[in-house]
């Protein structure tokens, strides 16, 4: 079985494979206009022939970029009469309690591309204005002449009887093959109209652009003779088919970022650590996620883009915290001389000043690399030659000059601005959440990762950071070890004990028919998919709910007393307290379905033994540290020539082919067996 | 408390993120547990951690604004009737005692004694908003009290749990005294472990570094809060800058108004607001005690100089309030409270325009002005009683560079939302009709005011209303030469009936079948309308913002032009 895993950031292109018993890496430089030919580069760099593979699993930034630069299609809305403005009113909260100047989410459809429809369903499923088809029918031919490319259709209660949108799809789908269209109840089938119409919207806007990057990968791929299975990585830390992410591309806005916390929390498994904190940093920003017990946190939904003004999405989600941070942010000085770094970024194209491609604005990059921290010989595996003359020049005419300082001093500047703010983020997953960050360890990974996540973890005081084996590549890894996986939900309201046995049983056959449906799309296996089902219960009374594990739909309606004692101790640790002698309601239903990989090429690999495979002999060159007068004299390591059970102490600078690695002053770096390096900070005390 | 540079940078910054992550948590402890939808979807309730001598350690972030750092005059009234040492492990207070608290009774405040190794060394609150308190109001925006004593239960002070034991004679009290007792239940124990929460975490803090540590850690936090405050303040101008406007009236006498007027005074780097013109204490519940007047005040200097900074006792040194008994923000003892927070926005909002021209880059023109809300009784077809609360957004003024926001909730609400129609249609025997934009209500402006929202309810079975729309008279101001917002108006269609236009009426009947409309105030614009840019005004009119006819009367616009 050979499988690859092929992650598009807006920067670089990752590869990761276990071709015939043995892992295979390459990166590349993204290629914005086709990201096919950074696919095909990354594919022959590490000599993969698509012929022999059986799967290739991929990431993409492709669609949460297409939300947060705003450069989705012309997208439609259609409402139930009179809710044109519920996607512009939202919950009219402003989370910047304090704030004169606060700006609240803007929907990615103009009120002038909203349109209302008479129908009417109630909370109950019940039609009470019945729809009007030849209204529909117009207002298919009203879509297209308004150039609306993507359409988003959200109905009141369509979660308890979607029947009206099912019609209002046909309708449009027949009119306009070309339009895409997003019926809400395919996306979601969850009460609250504001999130569910966001969400529909979200994945109306970025559907006809992923459609067609996902249509341009297939025929290539295919083109090349591939005759394997193609799956996407999605926000919840699974997979999902080619097909069903053309569909429903808004499930794979965060594919990236949570595939490399995926294989993070493998690794802190397999190092038993209970807690610590996946740090990825890549070309554009820096992301952070605490992990216990192996599992990366999940959220129900969240907003895309900024806290305050960004778009909810209503899905489940690897619990991420992002800033705008990474190798390729530009360092820039404002009006009165403070000097910033990011959220701005040189991207692949131009890339930083030392790519020479004519690029100005000096980044964090020309930064390390100005302070012997990277080894211009070297990036990528030495496929580029950096022009370290170049990054001097763009530190100098964009920092130096109008802050008065020399070239070393500025990018000293630049690069302990970037880690201040990278550690705010890492803050914002410890102590912002009551963890100490001295009780844990940091793994750190993403191409740039490793070059920074020292000086990160001296700072907020972590004592231990793990850089994984192949640390450039890591979250391609990760998306090696994803189960396949669908999140399915029903609204179904309801008193625990008093709920009609055929009803219970009818939501939990729907919920299993469309799990199955999803698998006989996607040719999984009956054997090895793992349905699990929940529902989300709460205190007649309460509003919000906690999911609770029904093995079967009998706990619901026959004795629930072990549903009941399930409740009340999870309610009791979460919340402190429980009322055993109140009733219970069901709200939803919800089923997990996973069909878990067939190989475990990936986490085989993540635990063998480790043996060089190379043998360089080690050198030396002069670091800036803290001061730029007085670069340090370090050691430099070629990490495929490390040896496990081999311990060095800083200043040094261990490479490998697409990372650096920089150890501080003092700090202990030790190869673990399997390969991994633990970095014991020195504590400054 | 000892030396705060004594404090390590790392330490601070653990205590710092801590100490508001942990109220945070008590926060999503008692949201996410509470029965009414005032905690879990209006957020209307607040969490702290409160020293000995009853100052703000830190605050939830998110909830309401107006619940700024007034957590502590709850607890140090506990502290003066029992004495520090009257606490035990196993505590729990309730109060809610109008002269204290001077807001609503149904802002009922529940707090546990933290302890380590047998010291007592702060205090977990929190405050809630419970959906019913007893006495003859019920829901918002009732008029027909006059004084405290039918306003509801008051408990002052009282241990609702001693030593881990329970008081049934109280919680007796309480079950047999409220409309909602299975709610008012559910939220006072989502309270009361929420407070046990908040305890226990801030008790493992102080275990961990040591209470001197911690204790120095937050000095040093209140201290570069205060210094930030007071370099914002330094920038400012000093003067004296007035400022007035007027609510409609009390609810009870209709033709008089109320007169809102402030007065702030910039000097080095402190501020004063004084409130001592303020129209005296109203015969109506439309006043609130003196921590009213302190919160409108502190929510505006928020605003000005550190909206970005966690809620604690350090943000607030650089401000003075004098404000004397007897206004309608500082009501003497035994006055009718009912209303208390609706002089609250506008007074914010005055205070605001009072600084205006002192920070002509700062200050956008006027908001919708009210709290802005609804409330719905009666009972269900199978005999169940039910209370239908919701709150609603309105336009924000414009600002200096750019258009205000529409159908945002009010100055006085942050991370407030209002409740999705669907919950409500499946909770309520409502249906809602409309929930929109409402075109043409913000004030014209070079940047124009944001819109306020139309949402109309149809009664399932017969039931009672309760409307309070204010500031009809004096509706959303605009500045430097923009227009003002459309003001608040409720409509009440019935069956063979001519419309009724209501602006404020206590528990009005409705029939099955009845209707009420309301349409919430847009915001005051900001600046010249005819300075509008041109491709601004199109869109306007292009997206259903503005009407042609308003487009064309206040900005010249014309089609096709």
């Amino acid at each position: 079985m050979n499988i690859v895993g092929i992650d598009i950031g807006g920067t670089f292109t990752d590869l990761v494979g276990c071709v015939d018993g043995r892992i295979v890496t390459s990166k590349t430089s993204t290629t914005p206009a086709d990201p096919t030919l950074g696919v095909a580069t990354s594919l022959a760099l590490a000599a993969c022939h698509l012929p022999s593979l059986s799967e290739v699993l991929h990431g993409s930034t492709i669609a949460i970029n297409t939300v947060l630069e705003r450069k989705g299609a012309v997208t439609g809305l259609i409402t139930t009469k009179g809710f044109r403005d519920v996607y512009a009113i939202g919950r009219g909260n402003r989370i910047e309690a304090f704030n004169l100047w606060f700006h609240r989410p803007k929907p990615l459809v103009e009120r002038r591309h909203t349109f209302e429809v008479h129908e009417r369903i109630n909370a109950n499923g019940d039609v009470m204005t019945a729809i009007d088809t030849a209204e529909v029918e117009r207002l298919a031919l009203e879509l297209k002449e308004a150039g609306v490319e993507a359409v988003a259709v959200c109905f009141l209660h369509s979660y308890a009887n979607p029947d009206h949108e099912k019609i209002v799809g046909d309708i449009l789908r027949r009119v306009n093959p070309t339009l895409f269209v997003t019926l809400s109840h395919e996306i979601l089938r969850e009460f609250r109209e504001y999130e569910r119409t966001s969400t529909t919207a979200l994945n109306a806007f970025v559907g006809p652009r992923v459609r067609n990057y996902l249509n341009t990968l297939e025929t290539y791929l295919r083109g090349e003779s591939f005759g394997g299975k193609v799956h996407i990585m999605r926000s919840n830390g699974g997979v999902m088919s080619l097909d069903q992410a053309r569909v429903q591309p808004v499930s794979m806005m965060e594919s990236g970022p949570v595939a490399g916390m995926i294989g993070a929390g493998r690794l802190a498994a397999h190092l038993g650590l209970e807690q610590c904190i996946g740090f990825d940093m890549g070309g554009t920003t820096a992301k952070s996620s605490l992990i216990t017990r192996g599992q990366p946190a999940i959220e129900d939904g969240y907003v895309i883009g900024d806290h305050a003004s960004g778009q909810p999405m209503q899905l489940p989600v690897v619990d991420i915290v992002e800033v705008g941070n990474g190798g390729g942010s530009i360092a820039w000085v404002d009006l009165s001389g403070g000097l910033h770094v990011g959220p701005k970024s040189a991207g692949a194209d131009p890339g930083p000043a030392c790519y020479g491609k004519g690029s100005m604005d000096p980044v964090v990059t020309d930064a390390d690399l100005m302070l012997g921290r990277i080894n211009g010989g070297r990036f990528l595996d030495g496929a580029m030659q950096l022009d370290i003359a170049a990054a001097g020049r763009a530190l100098d005419e964009k920092v130096g000059k109008p802050l008065g300082l020399s070239t070393m001093e500025a990018a000293l500047g630049v690069a302990t601005i970037a880690d201040n703010n990278m550690s705010l983020s890492v803050r914002a997953v410890s102590v912002n959440k009551g963890v100490d960050p001295r009780e844990t360890s940091m793994i750190a990974f993403g191409g740039a990762g490793p070059l920074h996540a020292i000086a990160i973890a001296r700072e907020i005081f972590i004592p231990q950071v793990i850089i994984p084996k192949l640390p450039g590549t890591f979250s391609a890894l990760g998306m090696l070890m994803a189960s396949w996986r669908q999140d399915f939900v029903r609204t179904l309201v309801g008193r625990l004990g008093g709920l009609d046995k055929s009803i219970v049983e009818r939501v939990f056959n729907e919920l299993a028919a469309d799990g199955k449906a999803q698998m006989q799309r996607d040719g999984v296996s009956g054997d090895v998919a793992d349905f699990r089902f929940y529902a989300d219960l709460r205190y007649v009374g309460q509003e919000h709910a906690l999911s609770i594990r029904i093995e079967n739909a009998d706990l619901l309606s026959g004795d629930t007393s072990l549903v009941r004692g399930r409740f009340h101790e999870e309610h009791d640790q979460r919340y402190g307290q429980a009322a055993v002698e109140e009733q219970l309601e069901i709200v939803n239903l919800r089923l997990v379905l996973t069909a878990p990989r067939a190989d475990t090429l990936a986490e085989q690999w993540l635990t063998e033994p480790w043996t060089p495979t190379d043998d360089k002999p080690e050198t030396a060159r002069d670091v800036v540290y803290d001061d730029p007068k007085n670069p340090l004299r370090a050691r430099v390591l070629w990490r495929p020539s490390m040896p496990a059970g081999m311990s060095i102490t800083g200043p040094a600078v261990i490479e490998e082919p697409n990372s650096t690695i920089l150890i501080h002053p003092g700090d202990k770096v030790t190869v673990t067996e399997a390969g991994h390096l633990i970095v014991d900070i020195a504590r400054k005390d | 408390m000892t030396n705060a540079a004594g404090a390590h940078p790392i330490t601070v910054e653990v205590v710092r993120n801590s100490i508001v992550a942990y109220a945070d948590e008590m926060a999503n402890a008692l949201c996410k547990a509470a029965y009414n939808m005032m905690i879990y979807e209006v957020r209307d309730f607040c969490c702290g951690l409160i020293d000995t001598q009853g100052r703000m350690i830190s605050q939830n972030r998110g909830g309401l604004p107006i619940f700024l750092a007034d957590l502590g005059v709850a607890v140090e009234d506990g502290i003066k009737r029992w004495g520090l040492d009257g606490f035990k492990p196993g505590d729990i207070l309730i109060m809610n005692h109008g002269e204290v608290c001077g807001q609503h009774l149904n802002n009922v405040v529940l707090y546990a004694p933290c302890f380590v190794d047998g010291e007592l060394v702060a205090f977990a609150a929190n405050r809630a908003h419970w959906v019913d308190i007893g006495g003859m109001r019920i829901g918002f925006g009732s008029s027909l009290t006059t004084e405290i004593f039918a306003e509801g239960l008051q408990m002052r002070s009282l241990k609702i749990y001693e030593a881990g034991v329970r008081n049934e004679t109280l919680w007796q009290i309480i079950q047999d005294n409220v409309r909602f007792p299975q709610a008012c239940l559910g939220d006072m124990r989502a309270q009361i472990a929420s407070c046990q929460l908040g305890a226990r975490r801030y008790g493992e803090l102080v275990q961990r570094y040591g209470r001197d540590v911690v204790e120095a850690c937050i000095d040093r936090i209140w201290d570069q809060a205060d210094m930030t405050v007071r370099s914002v303040i330094e920038k400012i101008p000093d003067g004296v800058y007035v400022a007035e406007s007027a609510l409609d009236n009390d609810g009870r006498n209709l033709d008089q108004p109320i007169k809102i007027k402030t007065t702030v005074t910039i000097k080095g780097s402190t501020m004063t607001v004084d409130f001592s013109e303020m129209n005296p204490q109203t015969h109506s519940p439309l006043n609130s005690g003196k921590s009213g007047g302190i919160a409108a005040a502190r929510v505006a200097f928020k605003a000005i100089t550190s909206p970005e900074l966690d809620v604690h006792d350090g943000c607030f040194r650089a401000l003075d309030v004098i404000i004397p008994e007897g206004t309608i923000v500082s009501a003497r003892p035994g006055t009718a409270i009912g209303l208390w927070s609706i002089a609250l926005p506008t007074t914010i909002d005055t205070i605001l325009k009072a600084l205006a021209p002192a920070l002509p880059h700062v200050i956008p023109a006027a908001h919708k002005g009210d709290m802005g809300g609804c409330s719905f009784y009666g009972f269900r077809e199978d005999g169940s009683r039910f209370l239908l609360l919701n709150i609603f957004g309105g336009g924000w003024g414009g600002r200096p560079t750019e258009d205000g926001e529409d159908a945002s909730v009010s100055v006085c609400q942050g991370d407030v939302r209002n409740t999705p129609v669907e919950l409500q249609e499946i909770r309520y025997p409502v249906l809602v009709e409309e929930h929109a934009l409402r075109e043409d209500s913000g004030g014209a402006g070079e940047y124009r005011g944001g819109l306020g929202v139309r949402i109309t309810y149809r009664s399932l079975v017969p039931c009672k209303v309760t409307i309070n729309c204010e500031r009809t008279q004096v509706p959303p101001w605009g500045l430097c030469g923009g227009g003002v917002g459309a003001h608040n108006v409720a409509v009440i269609h019935s069956q063979g009936v001519a419309d009724r236009t209501v602006y404020k009426g206590t528990e009005i009947q409705l029939l099955k079948g009845d209707s009420v409309t309301f349409l919430t105030a847009g915001g005051g614009g900001y600046g010249d309308p005819k300075k509008r840019d041109r491709a601004e005004i199109a869109n306007d009119v292009a997206q259903g913002f503005v009407s042609p006819a308003r487009a064309s009367e206040f900005y010249g616009w014309r089609a096709g032009a």
